[in-house]
């Protein structure tokens, strides 16, 4: 039991590499205004199962990842609720980005499906 | 295993101890963000009680030990991909790394250093010969004792700012401020401590050393660029305008014209040589400097 535990455990973790960093982006892109990680993590929350349903905090250090590649855009505002929070958006790189992320995807789920079925 | 925390201070204690060793910024970053989250969910949830919410946290942000192992490869796979790998990695080769001496600041600070310790080794070792001798014949007069201490002093300072040329064009660390004893001890105790400290002796020894030292790195610097130079431009010279090699009497040698590319090529690798004899004697004296000026005080 507990090997091919372990084995889904390693094959959710590099299947979570991307697309979590697919997701992120998509959420930003439909986004109308800047959201903070809280925010983000409570919007994947409703629709999140599989590899997406893992620990929020591994969101954040993706969020960085893609701000740190420009692909988001970041600022800092003072809240009420405590420290200052972290907003994002997403930035024209971005955007072209997830399109070609998109298609990429796309096609991947395709073939990946088609080769499961048979 | 720890106990479920009650409040978000004592999540983040929870959470700074499962990260003990990591990289700083990485613990800070990991810090920053359970705090921004947690807090944003109080911020949400205001029916529910501090100890109520975090217990519900570890299902959904994750318990302090899990979010530390999520920041932990989070951090492997980061510093795989996005920083270039470190430059001593690069130059494996032998050959690489030979002429990427051309590149290393530090190379020709340290031929800087050569050629001035020549003018700072003569400079040292004057000062301290014609102060040793001074103070030996005031000794039986009344100025002998303020001029020694005052000797002693100028040793000191100038040895401080040996250390800050030393530092500066050979880059090894060396003290910023001058070895003065205990603040609290009285003027007398001071200056005796002067004269008891190894240092003032060690360093004394150092400025009599750089005359002596002085003069060999100057004519290793200047050999080992001029052989070089040399051998590049004796083909040219002897090629274009028939300039002998040398010339003994009347007698003109002549280097036949196959050696010519031999010597270019020498000469050209002659000065990368040059480059690293230069920052290995810079190594060297670097370590003596800091030997004799700063270590044996400790």
């Amino acid at each position: 039991m507990s090997d091919t535990d372990a084995h889904l455990k390693k094959f959710e973790k590099e299947l979570a590499a991307g697309t979590v960093s697919l997701v992120l982006l998509a959420v930003l892109a439909a986004a109308r205004e800047p959201l903070y990680g809280y925010q983000i993590a409570k919007r994947l929350e409703q629709e999140a199962g599989g590899v997406l349903a893992g620990k929020q905090s591994a969101l954040y250090p993706v969020l960085r990842n893609l701000s740190s590649a420009e692909l988001l855009d970041t600022h800092v505002e003072p809240s009420v609720a405590g420290p200052p929070r972290r907003y994002y958006r997403i930035t024209p790189l971005g955007r072209k980005v997830l399109r070609e992320w998109i298609e990429a995807w796309n096609a991947t789920r395709r073939s990946v499906d088609s080769i499961i079925k048979s | 295993m720890h106990t479920t925390p009650s409040t978000i201070a004592e999540y983040l204690d929870q959470l700074r101890a499962a990260l003990a060793g990591a990289d700083p910024a990485m613990i800070q970053d990991a810090l920053y963000d359970a705090e921004e989250h947690l807090r944003s969910e109080l911020a949400d949830n205001p029916q529910l009680s501090e100890a109520d919410l975090l217990a519900k946290i570890s299902s959904s942000y994750g318990a302090p030990e899990e979010v530390a192992e999520i920041y932990r490869n989070q951090e492997v796979t980061v510093t795989r991909a996005l920083r270039p790998a470190p430059r001593r990695e690069l130059s494996n080769n032998p050959i690489v790394r030979f002429f990427a001496v051309a590149g290393d600041p530090h190379a020709y600070a340290a031929m800087f250093y050569l050629l001035l310790s020549l003018a700072t080794g003569i400079f040292y070792f004057t000062w301290v010969v014609t102060g040793v001798a001074l103070s030996m014949a005031f000794a039986l007069s009344l100025v002998g004792i303020p001029f020694l201490i005052l000797f002693f002093g100028s040793v000191r300072m100038l040895s401080l700012l040996e250390g800050r040329i030393v530092e500066g064009m050979l880059g090894v660390r060396m003290p910023r401020r001058p070895p003065y004893p205990d603040r609290d001890l009285p003027l007398g105790k001071r200056i005796v401590a002067m004269f008891t400290d190894p240092r003032s002796w060690s360093s004394l020894f150092y400025m009599l050393m750089m005359l002596p030292l002085g003069v060999i790195y100057f004519v290793l610097l200047i050999l080992s660029t001029v052989i070089p130079v040399a051998l590049m431009v004796a083909p040219i010279l002897q090629g274009f305008w028939h300039l002998p090699v040398a010339e003994i009497g009347d007698i003109n040698f002549y280097a036949p014209a196959w050696t010519y590319p031999i010597e270019f090529v020498l000469g050209f690798l002659g000065l990368f040589l040059m480059l690293h004899v230069a920052r290995g004697i810079g190594r060297m004296h670097g370590a003596i400097a800091k030997g004799l000026l700063v270590k044996i005080a400790a």
